[in-house]
């Protein structure tokens, strides 16, 4: 069975061909022989991918594994520890907050209807206000923030139902 | 050995400029003092400092803005001079009174001048009044409704800004006139919120402009020099992300025109300390005075740079009354010089905050760079500060060669752990535009989707998965679970 690794959100499929004398893998359908590391400074080494030496540097964050390369930044997580976490929060029915802060002012109500793109919350983060939308057409069925009260990145804001669906 | 100026100063701030102005205090033989708040207390600044003093504040921000502590810090560690860098006091005109009210140099200028340059209005109008040409504009008033009718009445687009504003807080431009309303209300808002003071104004808008602004040095007693000029023109969230010195493309009569007209405000205003005085500079060669900065910039690197000087030092010694380092005629731009900031941002996202911790962290070096930050690894990112995180500087024989430099170094340039504006900053630096010198302030809107990420190359994404896979346990498990060549594949665990 492949071993799915996602990539910036998208998933790379990892076959394990032979693990000796060298470490052959077929990666998203294509095959690589793979020599031993050379370990570098801390978090920093080059390995040998089809004989080609490959700089990098990795540093694990909880799931997370930062991956720097080829002058870009990669985030990293196994497929199956991704998945879980993802989606607590619903999605396109929640306003989430983009970073830690205080809410400025809503301007919504419970009830209300609003179509995507419109004004929910005023908030307040790093000396800048910034409006956050409704990801979609709906009405407000739950309001989890009041004015002045602060709130963690990723919190869940306000909950949006369909027309019809409260 | 020279009597130092100053037996020892404090340093009103933190991060990357309070380290700054530590390594010039060292090199000067002048003793430092740090001030922190306790979520800091193993910051680099505070290490660095040959004394520290927590100061105490219900955010980590209002402690650095608590006047009476600092003060008192500095009389308790027998400093004699307080530094205020950037942001925070730096340009607080009560503080460099009461400053001078306890018997200690303020390094920066008089209150008053700070006063009449902090208020853009009486700054405005100063600067007409020498001289420098200004855009048409409309005068605040607490009277939203004659504000805006009279607003309209210069036409659009406008720009609204904060009467006490800056840094881009409280600030949009408007182009219709059923936008007006709102955006008023919210830069009011906005400037009541974070100066106390609700009171906005209108200008021209002009289209696409270039930020130049003069670095500058005064006595104090009338006599000031330029320090030529910097183009800050790529910003995001009207922020500067990458300056240069000197700007490409500038015709030298109209550089020589934009750096006098920055000395004479300077000696008008009989200015004190190192200062900066911004201008926009539109596509037809026009030119207005923007503000002026009464303290260090953030990319006064690349002036220093370019010049040779230490601007630090600069501040210093007019300080303490030892006049300007230079004459005019003896200062010389030598090669080119880029600053990038590094940002906890996402491009991807707005450029929104963002916040980590730092993983690992990779610095390149090389003669032609310069790193500062107060980085360190394990160091969490919190909301509680500015995401500037660093600024990594180049210098070069040319444009062509400080930006290769910078690319290079960028590449290098290894934070992981928090999401950077890193890789976003290669792709402007190596946009045909930017590499012409064809810079504006809506570079970045204007190019959104050449700068945006692109997928990597298929060798790149391969190549990312497979070091990923090693450095997963889950994965480097099933390399090992076969019993036989579990020895042999030894070396491959993490």
């Amino acid at each position: 069975m492949p071993f799915t690794l996602l990539i910036d959100g998208e998933p790379n499929e990892i076959d394990i061909l032979a693990r000796k004398p060298r470490l052959v893998l077929r990666v998203n359908g294509r095959i690589y022989t793979v020599e031993p590391p050379a370990a570098g400074t801390a978090g920093t080494g080059t390995i040998r991918i089809d004989g080609e030496a490959v700089p990098h540097a990795t540093a694990h964050v909880g799931d997370t594994q930062f991956l720097r390369l080829a002058g870009r930044t990669f985030e990293t997580r196994v497929a199956s520890l991704a998945g879980a976490g993802a989606g607590a929060g619903g999605g396109a029915d929640a306003v989430k907050a983009p970073m830690p802060g205080v809410v400025i002012r809503l301007h919504k109500q419970p009830g209300d209807a609003v179509a995507r793109g419109e004004t929910v919350i005023t908030i307040e983060s790093m000396k800048l206000q910034m409006a956050l939308p409704a990801p979609r057409d709906g009405v407000i069925a739950e309001l989890l923030a009041q004015e002045g009260g602060g709130f963690d990145k990723d919190a869940v804001l306000a909950r949006l139902v369909s027309l019809g669906e409260e | 050995m020279k009597h130092p100026l100053f037996s020892k100063i404090l340093i009103a701030n933190r991060g990357e400029i309070a380290c700054r102005v530590i390594r010039t205090l060292d090199a000067m033989g002048i003793g430092s003092v740090a001030i922190h708040h306790p979520v800091e207390a193993q910051a680099r600044h505070v290490r660095m400092a040959g004394e520290a003093v927590a100061i105490h504040g219900e955010t980590p921000v209002a402690a650095h803005l608590d006047i009476v502590q600092i003060i008192a810090a500095a009389k308790a560690t027998g400093a004699t001079a307080i530094h205020p860098g950037y942001g925070f006091l730096s340009e607080n005109a009560g503080f460099a009174r009461a400053v001078v009210e306890a018997g200690l140099t303020f390094i920066g200028p008089d209150a008053e001048t700070i006063a009449l340059m902090g208020d853009k209005i009486s700054a405005r109008d100063f600067a007409a009044a020498h001289g420098a040409p200004v855009a048409p504009s409309v005068m605040p008033t607490d009277d939203l409704a004659d504000f805006m009718a009279r607003a309209q009445g210069i036409g659009f687009p406008l720009l609204i800004k904060a009467a006490a504003g800056g840094g881009g807080k409280g600030m949009s431009i408007v182009r219709h006139a059923d936008e007006l309303t709102e955006a008023a209300s919210r830069a009011s808002s906005e400037a009541l919120r974070y100066f106390k003071d609700g009171r906005v104004y209108a200008e021209t808008f002009v289209e696409s402009p270039r930020h130049i602004e003069v670095q500058v040095l005064g006595d104090g007693e009338g006599g000031a020099i330029h320090l030529f000029e910097r183009e800050c023109s790529v910003q995001r969230r009207f922020q500067k992300i990458i300056e240069e010195a000197e700007a490409p493309n500038l015709p030298p009569a109209l550089r020589e025109e934009i750096c006098d007209a920055a000395v004479r405000i300077t000696r008008a205003a009989r200015y004190r300390n190192a200062g900066t005085v911004e201008f926009i500079l539109g596509a037809d060669g026009r030119f207005f005075f923007l503000e002026m900065n009464t303290r260090l910039q953030v990319e006064h690197p690349v002036t220093e740079m370019i010049t040779g000087l230490d601007l630090v030092r600069a501040q210093i010694e007019i300080a303490a009354g030892s006049g300007l380092p230079l004459r005019q005629e003896a200062l010389r731009a030598n090669g080119h010089s880029i600053e990038c900031r590094i940002c906890a941002e996402n491009p991807e996202r707005d450029f929104l905050p963002e916040t980590g911790t730092v993983a690992l962290l990779n610095v390149p070096a090389a003669p032609w760079l310069r790193f500062e930050s107060a980085l360190t690894e394990g160091q969490r990112i919190t909301a509680d500060f500015d995401p500037m995180l660093a600024k990594l500087v180049t210098h070069g024989s040319s444009r062509t060669e400080s930006v290769d430099r910078m690319i290079a170094a960028l590449r290098d340039l290894t934070i992981l752990g928090v999401t950077t504006n890193i890789d976003y900053l290669i792709r402007v630096l190596d946009h045909p535009e930017f590499r012409a010198g064809r810079l504006h302030t809506g570079f970045v809107p204007t190019h959104r989707k050449a700068l945006a990420s692109s997928p990597p190359g298929r060798a790149t994404r391969d190549h990312a998965a497979i070091l990923a896979a090693l450095g997963f346990r889950e994965f480097t498990d099933l390399v090992f679970s076969t019993p036989e060549p579990y020895a042999a594949m030894g070396y491959w665990r993490n």
